[in-house]
């Protein structure tokens, strides 16, 4: 399947997260099948090319931002961004849903503690966890 | 280490110097070696952070390498930090050819035989801006190094699976990594378990096929550039030989540079083979900085 320059798709992530333009305007978006890649590089015309950039949204009802690119952008941010202590953070890194009101919109969220993106939130009341199982705190580590 | 398998090192003795402290260093435990990925934080901060955790950490030289040399966890990847892709673990000795193909800002650079992805991250790290091209034959392994690339937040790469040997990738490029399949001697002290050592036919079709990505490498390379030519291993038909055969019958000319790891220059002579450029080469042994092996070349096409 061919990746499709959409570049619109970068418009989704000023809109929400307030990322300045010239920080989008970094990358090219490419769209194949219901994903969306985002690309920092000159795009180069390789026959069967398998990935270009990393994933950045998946396509449903509403796009979801991934938790890669929101670690690579996600500093930028200057709206719908969770905060957490230490001890949440760690929870959620763990995969844990977390309780609590935050001064964000209803959707989907940047989770960070302090200087540190952790990745994508779902705020409905409470904050659903997001990150991928690959990412996912276990017991054994520090 | 299995006797067996340290036996068959010895079919070296002769053109490895100071054999014997080559021979006692496979049998040592390989340190671990990590880099800091710079695109998501700062040296200093994350050595901190780490050193905080119970970890000892030895910058080496100036470069943006660290030996471990206390973790408080099993594996060193097993951190919130890792995780969050601040840092790589990768051998000093595998940092080298990234070191020598010294990618520099804007560039396009092909790496032919990417996965699981340490040199391809190390070229992002370093030059910044550019686009690289990763390729890789094989599917699960162009799975890992997806992973790499996502876990670091590198967004300038292009990955294909083509065979090296034959694949068309377009254009030509600035500069080609060639970190060729090889029969990985030099990894031996990583994964002793998993080295498997290979016989004198092995070694030749090793050769074979890495004269033919060689050849394939020089056609996607422009006027002007290099292709930087390693392995992780010791075997001279997989390494000078192919490297000669790329100055005879490619047109390639092979290039003096620096490398701020001990090395030794290349093997003049193997079981008859005379190797005319052996000076051009580098040779990393484990016994001279406690590392793995690794051979590296660089030829440029005028």
């Amino acid at each position: 399947m061919q990746f499709l320059k959409k570049n619109d798709y970068g418009k989704y992530f000023v809109d929400r997260f307030g990322i300045p333009e010239e920080i989008i305007e970094k990358y090219t978006f490419w769209v194949r099948g219901k994903r969306v890649w985002a690309f920092s590089g000159e795009f180069i015309d390789v026959k069967d090319i398998e990935v270009l950039g990393i994933k950045a949204l998946s396509l449903g009802r509403t796009p979801k931002p991934s938790t890669a690119f929101l670690r690579v952008i996600g500093k930028y941010a200057k709206k719908n961004v969770v905060n957490l202590d230490k001890e949440k953070a760690l929870k959620f890194l763990e995969g844990e849903d977390i309780e609590g009101n935050f001064d964000v919109e209803q959707g989907y969220v940047i989770v960070k503690s302090n200087n540190d993106i952790l990745g994508c939130g779902l705020y409905k009341g409470s904050l659903i966890n997001q990150i991928p199982k690959k990412y996912r705190y276990e017991d054994t580590w520090l | 280490m299995d006797k067996q398998k340290l036996e068959y090192f010895k079919q070296y003795s002769e053109i490895i110097p100071n054999f014997d402290a080559f021979m006692e260093s496979l049998e040592k435990e390989q340190p671990y070696w990590m880099r800091v990925n710079t695109l998501k934080i700062g040296e200093e901060e994350l050595i901190e952070r780490l050193e905080n955790k119970g970890f000892k950490l030895e910058k080496y030289k100036n470069l943006n390498a660290y030996k471990i040399v206390v973790m408080p966890v099993k594996h060193p990847g097993a951190t919130v930090e890792h995780s969050l892709g601040y840092y790589y673990i990768q051998d000093l000795s595998s940092m080298a050819p990234v070191l020598v193909l010294n990618p520099q800002k804007g560039e396009k650079i092909l790496d032919m035989a990417a996965a699981p992805g340490s040199k391809t991250t190390m070229i992002a790290e370093l030059m910044r801006e550019g686009t690289i091209v990763a390729n890789d034959v094989n599917f699960n392994r162009l799975k890992s190094l997806g992973g790499n690339l996502e876990r670091l937040g590198i967004t300038n790469v292009i990955i294909t699976k083509k065979d090296a040997k034959s694949g068309n990738f377009g254009i030509k490029f600035d500069k080609i990594l060639l970190d060729a399949p090889c029969s990985g001697e030099g990894t031996i002290r990583k994964n002793p378990w998993g080295f498997r050592a290979v016989n004198d036919r092995e070694h030749k079709m090793l050769a074979r096929s890495q004269k033919i990505m060689l050849k394939n490498a020089s056609k996607h390379l422009k006027n002007g550039g290099i292709i930087v030519y390693s392995t992780c291993t010791f075997n001279p038909w997989e390494n000078e030989s192919v490297v000669e055969y790329g100055i005879e019958n490619l047109g390639l000319k092979p290039i003096h540079f620096d490398l701020p790891i001990p090395h030794l220059k290349g093997v003049e002579e193997w079981r008859g083979e005379r190797y005319e450029n052996s000076e051009y080469y580098k040779r990393i042994y484990p016994h001279l900085e406690d590392t793995g092996g690794m051979f590296i070349a660089v030829l440029k096409k005028e």
